[in-house]
């Protein structure tokens, strides 16, 4: 058996399948970050995830449009991410109780609008997007195929990611929003406007975290089932923590990830008598050990969580 | 969620809620008279539904009560799910593997192990919070995922009933099972163990020492701890707590309702025993009654869904809602001039 798995063409096929679950991850992940280094915690990922694949489905169900099902899909993870943003903002509200019910909610309101939209026999597919092979570079043994031989939405990742680094670590905006997450207080008595930063991550955790659900439509399976995200977004929330809220951590992190799921079918396929839900403890197992690994070189931000209200102490 | 609910505001959010739901009725094309005719119909039309509301409330009141308990010592246990599923893994292994135990004995031990298998589970989300600092959120959620997978690892290997190929237990011989208390019904003796466990918990929340000090812990940690309350010890403690109690609906949806171990045994239960507790302010004798509430919500909405076609999801819809109106209770009816409260210091 392991002279099966050390076969290039094992390893490149792997490596693809991991690239190709990470993605949705990485999406959710970058707008989980955003959220995050404002300050907001927002376990309402799952939730907003679920509604962007759901109105991705949707729109793309009923227009036959990709582009339009992308749009509906951002929309409905701002839906989402934007009540959070209200509850926890505006009013202050704890952002974990927030976060689970809106989980909740979304998974109700697209479980009960699917069920009415779709006909319950074979489900209308919507149109996928295909692959775009980048020359010369997708030719590099075992990463090249995973890397540069997807979709386009994948290649908009990769060049998010490297945007988002570049504003934290470049830009005085980005070091302007970093500000709110660690102290908002200095932050406000600097004139930064703590509120409306705070809206706008939440929007972007909206925007990016519908983004990473309608992935899974509009990319990998082109149809919707209830909860199709399963968890997804809690795995997501999991990568933020573990590349400790750096945006290329995480989405190393979310390889890990995309890489244990993808190990676990592969290993299947190939007959191995360890039953998959070993393989699918690892991800959690390792986030686990990772907590424990970078404990007191905690680089969260030190105000998440802890709502900002202007004029106290 | 510690403020008071106005009368206004509490009108504002039935209303809304009310409206919300004749809405989702009527999009799903049904009749709104119809529908809620055939919800009350199905919790009190037939003493099957009726009993049903009781059957389904019983693991709620356990992970409801297991969430209550933890948020009041300001341990925000999101694991219930998982330590469920090792309460339901405990009680399994225990039950089936000694048979030489007779009846009742065996059960017994059936639910201690399954207290102290979710108890450990959860304490070692608090443990990694009071040595550690690690968040206990996202502790919990991981511990939830691993538990279920070792379930599911539990029955494929060492918990497959040797007489077939599918994924769960062996069947659990009906002496131990939870005896059901009024035939043809589903209702077994595991919801009076639940109303006892909530009268129980509440004593011990209210009236005696240790519940005191886990309150303590959970209104002002450092207040506490300049009174001589340990702080670790009470975390600590209140998660054993906690995910025994989780660990319990497990204990009965296995004895009780399956009659053995399989997978996928939980519908959610931990994650929805959170919003209950929210909603019954982490009170025990709220989250009788919020789960039976809930419980009638769910009984309802499926009699809807199979006779009307409207899909049962509405539940979710309508909690979560109630949960998001409670929370942005000051944006609806009268304005105040004060939106945010001022933090004293």
């Amino acid at each position: 058996m392991l002279e099966q798995i050390i076969t290039i063409g094992f390893l490149t096929t792997f490596f693809s399948a991991a690239v190709r679950m990470a993605i949705p991850l990485i999406y959710a992940g970058l707008g989980e970050i955003f959220a995050e280094k404002a300050g907001i915690l927002n376990i309402g990922l799952e939730g907003v995830m679920l509604s962007g694949a759901f109105f991705a489905y949707a729109g793309g169900m009923f227009t036959g449009n990709i582009a339009i099902g992308l749009l509906c899909g951002m929309l409905g993870g701002m839906f989402i991410s934007m009540i959070h943003g209200i509850l926890s903002i505006k009013l202050g509200k704890d952002q974990s109780v927030s976060g689970i019910a809106l989980n909740m909610f979304a998974l109700g309101i697209t479980s009960f609008l699917y069920k009415l939209i779709s006909t319950g026999k074979t489900d209308k597919q919507v149109p996928t997007l295909s692959t775009i092979k980048i020359p010369v570079l997708s030719e590099i043994p075992i990463i090249g195929e995973g890397l540069f031989h997807q979709d386009i939405l994948t290649y908009i990742v990769y060049i998010l990611v490297i945007l988002v680094v570049i504003f934290y670590k470049k830009t005085s905006l980005g070091l302007s929003f970093s500000s709110i997450g660690e102290s908002p207080y200095a932050a406000d008595t600097a004139g930064i406007s703590v509120y409306k930063y705070q809206y706008i991550s939440m929007a972007l955790n909206g925007i990016l975290g519908g983004l990473g659900g309608s992935y899974l439509i509009l990319v990998q399976l082109g149809a919707f089932t209830e909860n199709i995200t399963s968890g997804r977004g809690y795995i997501a929330l999991a990568a933020v923590i573990l590349g400790r809220y750096s945006p290329v951590g995480m989405a190393l992190a979310a390889l890990v990830f995309g890489g244990a799921s993808g190990i676990q079918i592969r290993l299947q396929a190939m007959g191995v008598p360890l039953p998959a839900q070993a393989l699918n403890m690892i991800p959690y197992i390792i986030t686990l050990l990772a907590l424990l690994i970078f404990v007191g070189k905690n680089k969260k931000p030190e105000s998440l969580a802890k709502p900002y209200i202007r004029g106290s102490r | 969620m510690k403020q008071k609910v106005t009368l206004i505001q509490s009108v504002w959010i039935v209303i809304i809620t009310l409206t919300c739901a004749t809405l989702l009725i009527l999009i799903s094309g049904a009749s709104p008279i119809e529908a809620i005719s055939l919800f009350f119909n199905g919790i009190f039309g037939s003493l099957n539904g009726s009993m049903e509301v009781f059957v389904k409330a019983t693991p709620l009141i356990f992970t409801g009560l297991a969430c209550a308990v933890a948020f009041r010592t300001g341990f925000f246990n999101i694991g219930a799910e998982g330590q469920f599923y090792i309460g339901a893994l405990a009680s399994a292994f225990v039950v089936l593997q000694f048979d030489s135990v007779s009846g009742v004995g065996r059960i017994l031990l059936a639910f201690i192990a399954g207290f102290i298998g979710g108890g450990i589970w959860a304490l070692i989300a608090a443990f990694l919070k009071s040595k550690f600092g690690i968040s206990e959120i996202i502790v919990t959620i991981m511990l939830n995922y691993i538990a279920i997978n070792i379930v599911g690892i539990a029955v494929r290997t060492f918990m497959m009933d040797p007489n077939g190929n599918l994924p769960q237990s062996a069947k659990i011989e009906k002496s131990v099972c939870l005896m059901q208390v009024l035939k043809p019904t589903r209702l077994h003796i595991g919801f009076f163990i639940a109303i006892a466990v909530v009268i129980l918990v509440w004593i011990v929340l209210e009236k005696t020492t240790i519940g005191y000090e886990l309150r303590a812990v959970g209104y002002n940690k450092r207040g506490a701890a300049c009174n001589g309350i340990s702080i670790t010890k009470n975390i600590i403690l209140s998660s054993f707590l906690s995910g025994g109690l989780a660990a319990f609906a497990g204990v009965i949806e296995v004895l009780a309702i399956q009659k053995k171990l399989v997978e996928n045994i939980s519908a959610d239960c931990g994650f929805t025993g959170i919003l209950i507790a929210l909603l019954a302010k982490n009170h025990p004798i709220g989250v009788l009654f919020v789960a039976i509430f809930y419980a009638s919500m769910q009984v309802g909405a499926s009699s809807m869904q199979r006779q009307m076609g409207i899909p049962s999801s509405i539940v979710n819809i309508l909690m979560g809602l109630i949960v998001i109106l409670i929370l942005g209770k000051q944006l609806i009816g009268p304005k105040k001039k004060k939106v945010r409260e001022e933090k004293v210091c």
